[in-house]
């Protein structure tokens, strides 16, 4: 206990360094699904937390605290970790409870604006771009994702030191406005599904009516004239409904698509 | 040379799952590790076609919250090599790759099922103050993610060509051409999970907008995605202002504020 007033700084800019990358390493590689993310986070903040900690015992202490339940997004949880490091190595065993605190009470609106930025905005925008390159046998846009990568890794390892030098202050007077600026990403979100709804779902019929002598395609002649894209507006609606209802788990409804498709197909319905 | 790429490709696989779930360079992001297996493989192009067509099948399909959901990754890097290896073309990757990257969501929740005894073995030796131990437990994890991908690829990669080969034959027509339809329909998935979980109600509008600039006029995705961005700034930049405000409201009417939720 008395070592620790004595080493006010014993974190240095290489321990964050060395936390972070351990995190992005580790993230949840060792998931499971009582405590998540718990192992990983405890692995990359285990080394800091040691020098923090000489004594043994509290060593054991700040350790079976940071094994409890975590979940949150990967690159989220870097910046909580430099807040939680630089908490414990303020106030030592005594700020356990309050480290417990602000990671369970962070995790969610981080994760709602993690999840909308990292995970859905992102992968969709860049997705779409690169997907339609590489359908037309185009890898550009896989390299420049893949460069992309890289400079996020090294963005995500800066996280962690903001989060030791500005953490507490920056996540907690942020507030209600973390909810601000996840609403601002979902309107953002949301544009662009409304495109992907008209480009990337494609469902086309080749049936075709005849009146007397005239011919006219199902396709050309009734459903684009009504609206382009109606076929898919439908089709997301009703896998949007389904989605809703719990039976309905993701692998089920994309085995009812294909065998959707299968039928179509024999029965020459849709092309 | 063949074993090599064998070698590669399942490294490549192994690889992608650990790194999805950890530093996300190469992850399971379909055009990415469809790039890299064109590379092992030596054909750009027919990997980029099939990596292309499971991307589009992804978008939005992401893995929220330890969710487990189809790996097109690995759909498409044993796609795209059963089809480069046996010369069979695209739709052979998409007949192949599709159903085992729909049961590698199967594996993915027995991993982390299994990885409780991670959890566990981490508690009981920093009770014992065994940490050179405890830190070892994560690797497990590491190694049982790898499995996850890895062990199917190697199934794949040393049986599946003469397999396919074989299975190819007797498939008729309408089937290869199925699968094809079920490539336009699959995107559906991720689009409507998207509207799921995003504030869809609140910001319907927005929706609206998207698709008739892209349904009617043909904006590309950049562009929209920078319309999107411009009404997302309006909204934010005026509801901080809001926020601002009721905050100077707030702080002239008490005195007291509580910031800190931890005293010193």
């Amino acid at each position: 206990m008395m070592s620790e007033k004595e080493n006010k700084t014993v974190i240095t800019k290489h321990d964050l360094r060395k936390m972070g990358v351990r995190w992005c390493f580790m993230g949840v590689n060792a998931f499971n699904y009582e405590t998540q993310e718990g192992p990983g986070y405890t692995y990359a903040v285990a080394p800091a937390l040691r020098k923090i900690y000489p004594n043994d015992d509290d060593y054991e202490h700040a350790l079976a605290n940071h094994l409890n339940y975590f979940n949150t997004t990967t690159a989220m949880a870097n910046i909580l970790m430099g807040a939680t490091t630089a908490m414990e190595e303020k106030e030592g065993v005594k700020s356990l409870d309050a480290v417990q605190a602000l990671k369970t009470s962070l995790m969610g609106p981080l994760a709602g604006i993690g999840d909308t930025l990292i995970w859905v905005l992102w992968p969709t925008i860049i997705g779409s771009i690169s997907g339609y390159m590489a359908v037309k046998g185009n890898p550009l846009g896989a390299i420049i994702w893949f460069l992309c990568n890289i400079a996020f890794f090294f963005g995500k390892v800066w996280l962690t030191s903001l989060g030791y030098f500005s953490g507490t202050k920056l996540i907690t007077s942020l507030g209600e406005r973390i909810s601000i600026f996840t609403e601002s990403a979902s309107i953002m979100g949301l544009t662009v599904v409304g495109a992907l709804v008209a480009s990337v779902v494609k469902v086309t019929t080749p049936i075709t009516f005849k009146f007397g002598a005239v011919t006219m395609g199902l396709q050309t002649g009734i459903l684009d004239k009504i609206m382009p894209a109606l076929l898919p507006v439908l089709l997301t609606w009703v896998v949007y409904k389904l989605i809703g209802n719990k039976k309905w788990t993701m692998n089920r409804i994309i085995l009812l698509l294909i065998v959707l498709a299968m039928v179509c197909s024999f029965f020459n319905i849709l092309k | 040379m063949q074993l090599l790429q064998d070698c590669l490709i399942i490294l490549l696989a192994a690889w992608m799952c650990i790194d999805q779930n950890g530093l996300v360079v190469v992850s399971y992001f379909p055009v990415i590790v469809g790039f890299i297996t064109g590379l092992i493989m030596g054909d750009i192009t027919t990997a980029m076609y099939i990596a292309g067509t499971f991307e589009l099948m992804q978008l939005g399909v992401a893995n929220l919250g330890g969710s487990s959901m189809p790996n097109y990754g690995l759909a498409t890097i044993i796609g795209a090599f059963l089809a480069i290896r046996t010369g069979t073309g695209v739709k052979t990757g998409i007949a192949v790759g599709l159903p085992v990257g729909m049961l590698a969501i199967q594996l993915d929740v027995l991993i982390k099922i299994i990885n409780q005894f991670i959890q566990r073995r981490m508690e009981r030796l920093n009770h014992e103050h065994n940490w050179k131990a405890m830190l070892r437990q994560p690797w497990y994890g590491v190694g049982l993610f790898g499995l996850e991908t890895g062990i199917p690829t190697v199934i794949l990669v040393f049986l599946g060509p003469t397999a396919v080969k074989e299975i190819l034959k007797w498939l008729p027509a309408w089937f290869t051409n199925g699968l094809t339809i079920a490539g336009g329909l699959l995107p559906v998935v991720g689009v409507a999970m998207l509207l799921h979980y995003m504030p869809t109600k609140k910001f319907f509008t927005f929706l609206v907008i998207g698709f008739v600039l892209t349904a009617y006029l043909k904006v590309p995705i950049l562009g929209l995605a920078l319309i999107g961005f411009a009404c997302a700034y309006y909204y934010f930049n005026s509801e901080m202002k809001k926020a601002d405000e009721k905050q100077e409201v707030k702080a002239a009417g008490a005195t007291n504020d509580q910031g800190d939720d931890y005293d010193e």
